[in-house]
């Protein structure tokens, strides 16, 4: 069941000015035109539903926080939004096309404008710089892959100006060098979101990118997430720090049960939430 | 100072490269055969993967003489392989030690992959990769263990005596050339002769080579780019 506020469209979330769906496929579309959404999503792993009827989209230039508590299934929402696995129920779509209608080649161009980072340490045994620059490589002919691993037996060229970008975003590049296994947590996920923004997405997901991090680190992250907003990168942030959400989402989803109960702007949700259990939950009373 | 006695050097090297042709032709090919099985089944969730991997870890205690009478019957003329005329030739020894080696390979490049964190799969798939990208993320990050896995099946290869002496015949030519001759038989030959000096000195160079290819893998392995960081 979906809770919607006064004024929002069947997504849940979406507003109604949609704005005009790229084909995904398209390579370098422009910023303004790819929208995440998900409809009637429903998930389950064997032992019950995980997910349920759960529709929600997140639109260029915004940030879109997914809050609910731990185990309430929002890392489940996000995988089925990259793409991990096909959703039981329901669909995602990608500027309008049904990301499991299309052709596995069509699939894969439109997942490669989405990026993601994760909650858990997920970087690379290397250097910070391949690390970031594995989504270019692998976006790579494999004759230029071969070419590129050949020369660098030979010497390594300095990083490439969107690695460079990339981890400049998160304050990063002093580190470029650095063996990834040497990282603090907090840098390693620094890095981490830097792997996910140097292609250079349409839609980053980040999965609790801050959880169990200390404040600068989350910062840093949260300044880079509203850098990528500003760049008309559409932005999806599951957490269960309400006052992360306040922060820096422009709109918010609140899923308990495997179900979103309510959405709608930040302020308004936090400020007078329709549902009961939204409210104690953002009172801090609502425990699970 | 060894008493080398017959121990030329035509014979010696003979002997040498008939090891070591026999025994890396024989990792390569459980590495062909052997690392795809061990991805295969280390990506994979399937019914009886228990099963599968406690056959593969069984293999690793196959009796070598057993694979070798097997590997006999096999290519005996009334034999399924028979046509192919390998009996007494390096090939038969080559296809022996590949039945011994394989299971070591597999099983420790197996450990190897599996213990590649699923986080790390994530990782590439959502960065863009396709099942392709991700096996080979996967080699790469099991690296130390896949080589551990080829040094370890080569260990097994190049010091069996068993299988080789039943398959190969141990055959050396009048010039002193060996053919199916290797370091380890001809340590036999020597001890049966009672030339215990003799059987030493090829002893040492085994250890030698074993040490040498060893030292090679080592260095391969922990040849890392930016493992130790470079500051800017």
């Amino acid at each position: 069941m979906t809770a919607e506020r006064p004024g929002t469209d069947g997504s849940g979330v979406g507003g109604a000015d949609e704005p005009a769906a790229s084909d995904p496929a398209s390579n370098g579309a422009g910023r303004g035109g790819t929208r995440l959404a998900a409809h009637d999503l429903g998930h389950g792993f064997g032992n019950g539903a995980v997910l349920e009827d759960i529709s929600l989209a997140v639109e260029p230039g915004e940030i879109l926080a997914v809050v609910g508590p731990s185990g309430t299934g929002k890392t489940t929402l996000f995988r089925l939004l990259a793409m991990f696995e096909r959703p039981d129920e329901g669909a995602v779509e990608v500027g309008g096309d049904d990301v499991w209608d299309l052709p596995e080649a069509r699939r894969l161009a439109v997942r490669r404008r989405i990026g993601m980072a994760f909650q858990t340490r997920s970087l690379f045994s290397t250097t910070v710089e391949e690390n970031v620059s594995y989504g270019l490589r692998v976006r790579r002919s494999w004759s230029a892959r071969i070419r590129d691993a050949v020369e660098g037996l030979f010497g390594r060229d300095e990083p490439s100006d969107t690695v460079e970008k990339a981890l400049r975003t998160v304050g990063m590049f002093d580190k470029v060098d650095r063996d990834a296994g040497s990282l603090s947590a907090g840098e390693a996920q620094r890095v981490a979101i830097a792997r996910a923004l140097a292609p250079d997405p349409d839609v980053l997901l980040l999965d609790e990118p801050t959880s169990n991090l200390d404040p600068r680190n989350t910062a840093a992250i949260e300044s880079a997430m509203r850098a990528a907003r500003d760049r008309g990168i559409a932005v999806a942030l599951a957490t269960h720090d309400m006052q992360q959400a306040r922060r820096v989402s422009d709109r918010t989803a609140v899923i308990l049960g495997g179900t979103c109960i309510e959405s709608g702007p930040t302020d308004e949700v936090f400020g007078s939430p329709d549902d009961d259990r939204v409210r104690q939950f953002v009172e801090g009373k609502l425990v699970y | 100072m060894f008493a080398l006695g017959d121990l030329n050097l035509t014979y010696l090297v003979s002997i040498t490269a008939v090891s070591l042709y026999v025994s890396t032709a024989a990792v390569a090919l459980s590495a062909a055969l052997g690392l795809p099985i061990s991805l295969a089944v280390g990506f994979r969730d399937f019914y009886g993967k228990s099963v599968v991997t406690s056959v593969i870890s069984t293999g690793m205690g196959f009796p070598s003489v057993v694979v070798g009478l097997v590997v006999l019957l096999a290519l005996s003329r009334s034999g399924p392989l028979g046509t192919f005329d390998l009996l007494f030739t390096p090939e038969a020894m080559i296809l022996s030690q590949t039945i011994l080696a394989l299971p070591v390979l597999v099983s420790v490049s197996l450990s190897a992959v599996q213990s590649v964190p699923q986080d790390l799969r994530d990782a590439a798939f959502a960065a863009g990769g396709t099942s392709t990208d991700v096996a080979l993320l996967v080699v790469r990050e099991a690296r130390y263990g896949i080589v551990t896995a080829l040094l370890a099946a080569y260990g097994r290869a190049i010091s069996e005596v068993g299988s080789v002496l039943i398959v190969g015949g141990n055959i050396v030519f009048s010039d002193s050339t060996s053919f199916t001759r290797t370091l380890t038989t001809a340590i036999t030959v020597e001890a049966r002769k009672g030339n215990i000096e003799t059987g030493i000195a090829l002893g040492a160079i085994l250890l030698a080579l074993v040490l040498g290819v060893n030292a090679l893998g080592a260095r391969f392995r922990d040849r890392t780019p930016g493992r130790n960081g470079r500051g800017r």
